[in-house]
Order: structure tokens, then sequence, then C-alpha cells
């Protein structure tokens, strides 16, 4: 049980975390599991934007758009596309059971 | 005497270039500090791991090389490369004045390693969030506007201002005061704990100053501690009472010291470095016109403004360098480094690096790559505060954007003095004409 999420590092390497406990971020589930590129250096709190993925289409409505706040601190960031997310700002939610994410090229 | 050559390819194209021949024999961090630009482009060419032997400390000067010792902090301590800083030599005195007159003598819990460090900092992690700063920002206008508007009052009757005494100071002291609950404080003597404090690493006291900063320090101390046992039974809604009655994440609680050392940290973090950053602005405006006209520019748009304050703390950042020590011998940057190599990391140099930044010293909102900076640091000792530093350096460069006009320089460039210390670039006093807009 849990929920299952997968990373595409920019290698092309693909990481997939499962049983994952609801109210974790995704950033955290990033870090903690070694996936290249999520550093999360501010611990998640939506200042430093060094978690920034892109979200596969098919799950960016349920994944959601970015508010004001992560909006700017994205804007920081290199190579930012309609589909990108910070992903501290990520909450894991059943409904997210599946979620892919591609890790966007860091600073 | 060989003579450094601009190494960017494109330093000639620069209109600012800051940058000039500069010789490393026998050259040190010590002689250039109100000018450090010229010596940072010859050692990142030159000698990117340099041993400055006025500071017995290598200088780490390249981009790249920085991120990698702020990406290991196993290899390269934060704790030790502080606390080798600390006091000048005069650290055993130091340390018995404060066990005497200041309640104890605690090491700084933000200036541990790894796993220590990451316990206690998820508690401040959880305060300055970019969302909760958020919701701070009309009590920060509210202030910045209240101090801008006395400013200009003096200003508009021909009076010379002082853009860091009169405003940058007393902004960041009544910004961080509030945030912690600190009600009545007394500005003048939070700025001279803060000096005392931050002495403490500048690498150029004396001991005649140690002695004046460690009464300072205790004064601080008891101070704190006389808050924080006036929260002890009665909590109340702010910072000081969350750190004393703080449970973490591992469901310890932190020690009465490592509380003292995190509210210390707090009021002085809290007010220099932005108070640093909100002193350079206002040079900037007053001595760089492409600068004003880029804010004046930016001003109605919270993007462009944002970019604007990162550009600032690129270009201007508040801490020149900090200190760490190699825990094992080590290869850096070509250099073969020993144990215990006692190291200054360069940010201020890692940010004018023109491999990484195309033109460093001209300054452009627009840049690719603008978040890349390492003006708050990399890694796991990134500012906390980083968040809260840029909202009150936004709302003071919309507020003296909307409300000065002609920030000019009331003594020459040339004699704006900056505090003796390796660890900020930070003006000492700012003397200005303004107008009101």
């Amino acid at each position: 049980m849990g929920i299952k999420v997968t990373f595409v590092q920019a290698d092309g390497v693909e990481k997939t975390i499962e049983n994952i406990a609801p109210g974790e971020s995704m950033m955290e589930i990033g870090r903690f599991n070694g996936v290249e590129g999520i550093l999360g250096d501010c611990g998640g709190s939506c200042a430093c934007a060094t978690c920034h993925v892109y979200v596969d289409a098919a799950w960016e409505a349920r994944a959601g758009k970015p508010d004001d706040v992560e909006t700017s601190t994205l804007d920081m960031a290199p190579d930012v596309l309609p589909n990108s997310r910070l992903c501290c700002q990520i909450r894991l939610r059943d409904e997210l059971d599946g979620l892919r994410v591609t890790v966007a090229p860091s600073f | 005497m060989e003579q450094a050559q601009a190494a960017s390819p494109s330093a000639g194209k620069c209109p600012f270039t800051g940058q000039g021949a500069a010789s490393l024999e026998g050259a040190s961090l010590k002689d250039v500090m109100a000018h450090p630009n010229a010596f940072y482009q010859t050692l990142r060419s030159e000698a990117p791991v340099y041993f400055d032997a006025k500071l017995n400390m290598w200088l780490v000067s390249r981009y790249d090389d920085i991120v990698t010792v702020l990406r290991d902090p196993q290899t390269y301590s934060d704790k030790h490369g502080y606390a080798a800083m600390y006091a000048n030599g005069y650290f055993e005195e130091f340390k018995q004045i404060l066990e005497r007159d200041g309640g104890g003598f605690f090491a700084d819990a933000i200036k541990d390693d790894p796993p220590g460090h990451t316990r206690v900092r998820r508690l401040l992690e959880n305060a300055f969030t970019a969302h909760r700063v958020a919701t701070l920002e009309p009590g920060i206008t509210r202030i910045i506007v209240e101090l801008i508007e006395k400013l200009v009052e003096k200003g508009a009757s021909g009076q010379v201002v002082d853009g860091v005494k009169d405003f940058a100071i007393p902004l960041t002291i009544r910004v961080i005061c509030e945030q912690l609950g600190l009600a009545e404080f007394n500005a003048d003597k939070i700025q001279a704990w803060s000096g005392a404090v931050t002495a403490q690493i500048s690498k150029m006291q004396d001991r005649e100053q140690m002695l004046g900063n460690a009464a300072q320090i205790c004064d601080l101390q008891n101070f704190i501690i006389g808050e924080m046992k006036a929260r002890q039974d009665q909590p109340r809604e702010d910072m000081i009472s969350d750190i004393v009655h703080a449970k973490l994440d591992d469901g310890s609680v932190l020690e009465f010291g490592e509380a003292v050392s995190l509210i210390r940290a707090l009021i002085i973090a809290g007010n220099d470095t932005t108070a640093t950053a909100i002193g350079n602005l206002m040079f900037v405006l007053a001595t760089r016109p492409e600068v004003a006209k880029a804010l004046q520019d930016s001003v109605d748009d919270d993007r462009l403004l944002n970019r604007f304050v990162e550009e600032l703390l690129r270009i201007e950042p508040p801490v020149r360098g900090l200190a760490k020590m190699t825990t094992r011998e080590v290869e850096l940057g070509g250099v073969k480094l020993p144990a215990h190599a006692h190291l200054l990391v360069l940010y201020a140099s890692g940010n004018d690096d023109e491999t990484q930044f195309a033109c460093p010293r001209n300054f452009d909102i627009n840049r690719a790559n603008i978040g890349k900076h390492v003006a708050f640091g990399v890694g796991v000792h990134r500012c906390v505060g980083a968040s809260l530093s840029r909202m009150e350096i936004k709302v003071a460069a919309r507020e003296i954007s909307r409300r000065i006009a002609d920030i000019k320089l009331a003594i020459p460039a040339e004699q704006i003095a900056y505090l003796p210390t390796v660890a900020t670039r930070q003006i000492e006093r700012l003397p200005i004409t303004i107008k009101r807009r």
C-alpha cells in the first residue's frame, strides 16, 4: 500500500519510490532517496528553487499549478516551462499515487 | 612582478568590469577590503585556491569550487571553520568572560555540522517559509514607509541623511524585533551587539576590541535570558516563546544554551546582513543611474522587482566570505589541501565569476541564471532567513523608488568607509542628500 512516485533524472535514470505515506512532500521523498538534482536546500520553504521538476502531462491537473509565492521562486530557476513545479510544494496524497515528474536541469 | 591579465574573453566589452591588473605577490584580502573585485578576479584566474599568509587562510574564489565546498559539509566543516575564526586568537579568555558575566558560553547551534545541525535547522525553516513571509509584507511595508517618510522629511529640509544609520539599520532591527516579540528594544544597543557578535568572525579584532565586544555580548545574552525567562511560564504569540517551548522533529527539546544561541543568531543575523544589503542598495542607487533606472522600470511589477533584488544580491552581496575547515586531506581547485586547512569561501567572488555570469559587473535583471548567485550560500547552511531578507529589500527598494528622488552621495565615493571584517562588506556610514519624489 502507500503512494508510488517516479522521478526521471536529468541523466535519464528513473527512480521509483513506493510505499510513501500521505502528507510527505515530493522534495523530501526525492532528497531522502538520493534522486539526483533534488537538493531542497531551503528544506521545503519555497525559497531556493533547488527542487525544480516538470510534471508529466497526465498528472498536471492533479498536481495543480504553482501559487503566486511558488511562481516567484520558480522565476529564479533556469529552464522554467508551463509544467514546472517546485516539488517541495507538492504534498503527496492518495490522488497522486503514480505521480511522474522529470527533474529539471540544476543551476 | 607579474601583472595579472583579465581572463574573461568578454572582459574588454563589459562597460563595468570592476577589474584591473592586480598582482598576487604577497597579496592579501586584508589590503583590499573596500574594493576587492579586481583582487577576486586575479585570484580566480591565477590562483583559485590561494593561501593568504596575512589571514593564515586559504581563499576559495571560483564559483564551482565554492559550490563544491558548500555541498560537502562533512569534508568542509562549518563548525570547525567557524570555531577557528571565533574571537580571533583570544578564544579562551573570551569564553571565560562570557561564562563569568554573560550566563555562559553558548556555541552557535546553527553553525554545527550535520547531523547536529539538521536537528535544529528544521525549527527555523518552518519559521521563515516564503509563504509565511508573504503574509508579513503589509507590516514590513508599514515600518519601511514610516522610516522613509522621516528620512524624506529630514532630507527635504536640506539636511544630509545617513542611508545606513538612519534607514537600513533601524529598519531591519524593527522587523526582526517584531518577529521575535521584542516590543521594547533599544536599537542602538542591538546595533552595538550586532557589531560585537559579527566582529568574532571578522579576523580583524585585537585584544582590546575583544574585551569590549565580549562585554557587549554578555549584555546581549543577559537580555536574551531575561526575555526567555519572561516566557517560560507564560508563553506569548512570538518567536522567542516558540523557541523556549519548541519540540523538535525527533521529539527532543532544545537545551537552554541552544535556545540562547538561536535567539542570539536570530537577533544578529536577522538584522545585520539585510541592513548591509539595504545600505548597498542606497549606495548603488546613488552612484549608478542605470540601476536607479532599472528599479524605476521594475517598481510596479512584482516579478521584475524580485529579479532586481536578486541581481542586487549578486552584484553587491552582503556576505563577503565565511570560513570552513577541511576534516581530511582533499584536492580543491587543483590544490592539495591538508586536513584542518582553514578556508575563507569568497561568496562575493563566486557572484563575480565571469565563467558563470557574463559581464559580472553589469547590473542586468534579465539574466537567465538570475537565481544562481551564492549570496545566501548553498547547501545545508543556506541562509534560513532568505525569504525575509528578500522581502525587506524588495519593499525598501519599492518604497524608496516611489518616495525618494535624487539620491546623491554627500561625500566622495572613495571616502565611503567599510567595516573592518573579512566576513561582510558593509558600509559603515552613508551620508546622502535626497529629495521627495
